[in-house]
């Protein structure tokens, strides 16, 4: 027999009132970590797939929109810019490198994003299997898109139009798989990545069906030069080489030229802005059902010194001290502490499963499930600052205890 | 061995003070003490076993001065000396009858005897409760639990309040004599106090308040 032992004994005495106790501390726990680890997975998210973006040149309209669109991969583009002026930009020393984006078609819902060799170094996204996309109609799926429509190098599949998955509008030339990605965790994993001449071809064939039988272009150089002369892309990725580009080309952009830049990373901090206050509310809610289910906790607490007075008065006459009838509730307001913290753990980390699983079929995004030790190292501080407190109160009566009195006025 | 010395005690609010006579018992000497309710016989009991402090006077049990003990030596002193058997005898409601047994050994910090404890329960015959809660104990069952619990850590005093009062006859000389049995087999004093009249023919040394 122990101390210890005692307090258990005490909670199971009261199974109701102690399950009560842990399920609505635990609800509470659940919700404040959840809500937190979503709201940090989801910021390290889109920070992690920006990858090495610094900066966003595209069609002139709402800079969210073009950093959404064509950083994170999720709404639609806000026009198309000229490549021959994109091109201009990329030779700006400040600029390391720029990476021309052009899109428009998807697979099953996942985007195929035309682009040069260095998007996927935008990423680090390296190969899995096969090789990057030499010629037209190649593609390289990322991770995810391989995994989920379970398409290995060699396959081939008809691309439709527009960012939708349809069958009514489906392109006719087939793409052909030459390389899978490996994981990164990043946007690239869901996307089919191909080089700009096939976007160019899918789209233009129609409008430029007299350009294939034209006779008098015969030098190489100059058919390219004339194709980058009229072709477009949706976007250019700039990387800078010193921050200084930061300063001066987005303003020289936005006034002088007929397109727009944008930073991804502040708009996204404006959008988080947005975001933030539903998280906010959340939590609130959350602090409050805390304190109410730490309020329970007193409560059944401060019932059981009144309710066992006698109980706790006779452990005294067998030679208990005060400290040691403190120690029996405090016990018990700590074990109820442990159990919700540990079923709130577990609350929060189903529930999130199940968030992530619906953003992974809703947005076709893998998030990286890390178990943050910090959030719950926070939360746990909370809890166990609100139970000393619980239990300070709840012992009161213990300290002010006359014994003599509680025994002779129980006959 | 048990001595009170000018024992007198004031409760805070009320103007009535109470004196008691000198009380002085020799080793396994027993003592009856009677009176009406309002008297004071609890107020004097639970002096005894060092719950109230008195307003002046002192009480000695085994040589030992509660009055010169400080509070931890004084909780120490009563879990391992005393014994209380109450009128309605509570044991705590959490625990089993096994239990409260081992929680008794362990605040007084006594070892726990397996061959003891069952040796006193099959006297008690309440051996087969063993393994009971508290709330599925009969009025009877829970009487001498709380005799058991009284004297389980041998305590060199047994103090009983009213022990016998809500029971008939038949039970009332059960209780006693397994009060008496125990403290002579503890070498303990027993100090009964109640309005009972009849436990009187049982003790030699009988006291009126």
């Amino acid at each position: 027999m122990n101390i210890w032992k005692i307090s258990i004994k005490n909670l199971f005495h009261k199974p109701l009132y102690t399950l009560l106790s842990i399920i609505a501390l635990a609800i509470s726990i659940g919700l404040l970590l959840g809500i937190r680890q979503l709201d940090t997975a989801v910021k390290q998210q889109f920070d992690n797939s920006l990858g090495n973006i610094d900066l966003v040149i595209g069609a002139k309209g709402s800079p969210l929109q073009l950093v959404l669109a064509s950083v994170m991969h999720i709404d639609n583009p806000t026009g198309n810019i000229s490549y021959q002026e994109a091109k201009k930009i990329s030779k700006n020393p400040l600029i390391k490198t720029a990476v021309p984006i052009s899109y428009g078609d998807n697979y099953k819902g996942f985007r195929i994003v035309g682009s040069t060799e260095q998007f996927a170094a935008l990423y680090e996204a390296e190969l899995d299997k096969g090789q990057l996309a030499q010629k037209a109609m190649e593609v390289v799926l990322g991770h995810t898109v391989a995994q989920q429509l379970n398409l290995k190098v060699g396959d081939t599949f008809l691309s439709s139009h527009g960012f939708m998955d349809n069958d009514m509008d489906v392109h006719s030339d087939p793409l052909i798989v030459v390389g899978i990605y490996k994981p990164t965790q990043k946007v690239i994993d869901r996307l089919i990545v191909t080089n700009l001449e096939s976007v160019w071809e899918a789209h233009d064939h129609d409008d430029h069906k007299d350009h294939e039988n034209h006779e008098g272009h015969d030098d190489h150089s100059e058919h390219i030069e004339h194709i980058d002369e009229d072709k477009e892309i949706t976007s250019l990725l700039v990387n800078f080489k010193s921050p200084m580009g930061l300063l001066t080309i987005p303003r020289q952009i936005n006034e002088k030229t007929s397109m727009q830049a944008a930073l991804p990373k502040y708009e996204i901090e404006r959008l988080f802005q947005f975001t933030g206050i539903g998280v906010k509310v959340i939590s609130w809610i959350a602090y409050i059902i805390l304190i109410i289910s730490c309020i329970t906790i007193f409560i059944s607490l401060f019932k059981m010194v009144k309710e066992r007075a006698f109980d706790l008065a006779l452990l005294r006459t067998y030679g208990a001290s005060n400290f040691q009838l403190i120690k029996i509730v405090a016990y018990e307001g700590f074990l109820i502490g442990v159990l919700a913290t540990v079923c709130g753990v577990i609350i929060s980390q189903s529930g999130l499963f199940f968030v992530y699983r619906m953003i992974k079929e809703e947005y076709k995004q893998t998030i990286m499930q890390n178990l943050s030790y910090i959030d719950i190292l926070q939360t746990s501080v909370w809890v166990f600052a609100m139970i000393v407190v619980a239990i300070t109160l709840s012992i009161l009566p213990i300290i002010s205890m006359n014994v003599s009195k509680i025994l002779s006025n129980e006959k | 061995m048990v001595r009170t010395e000018n024992l007198t005690f004031k409760y805070h609010q009320k103007e009535t003070v109470f004196q008691f006579p000198d009380i002085d018992l020799n080793q396994t000497e027993n003592l009856l003490i009677l009176g009406k309710s309002g008297i004071g016989k609890t107020t004097l009991l639970h002096l005894m076993a060092g719950l109230l402090k008195p307003s002046s006077g002192t009480v000695t049990i085994t040589d030992v001065n509660l009055q010169s003990l400080n509070s931890k030596q004084l909780d120490k002193f009563i879990g391992e000396n005393i014994g209380l058997v109450f009128q309605k005898n509570y044991a705590v409601r959490s625990l089993n009858v096994m239990e409260n047994i081992q929680a008794r050994l362990f605040f007084c910090k006594k070892k726990v005897d397996h061959s003891a404890i069952t040796n006193l329960l099959q006297q008690l015959n309440i051996e087969s409760c063993k393994s009971k809660k508290i709330n599925e104990l009969s009025e009877g069952q829970l009487q001498r639990l709380g005799i058991a619990l009284s004297v389980i850590h041998e305590p060199k005093l047994i103090l009983a309040d009213e022990p016998t009062a809500s029971l008939d006859d038949e039970n009332c000389q059960a209780v006693m004599s397994l009060l008496l049995d125990q403290a002579k087999k503890n070498k303990a004093n027993l100090v009964v106090i109640t309005h009972d009249q009849r436990v009187k023919p049982l003790f030699q040394n009988i006291l009126e308040l």
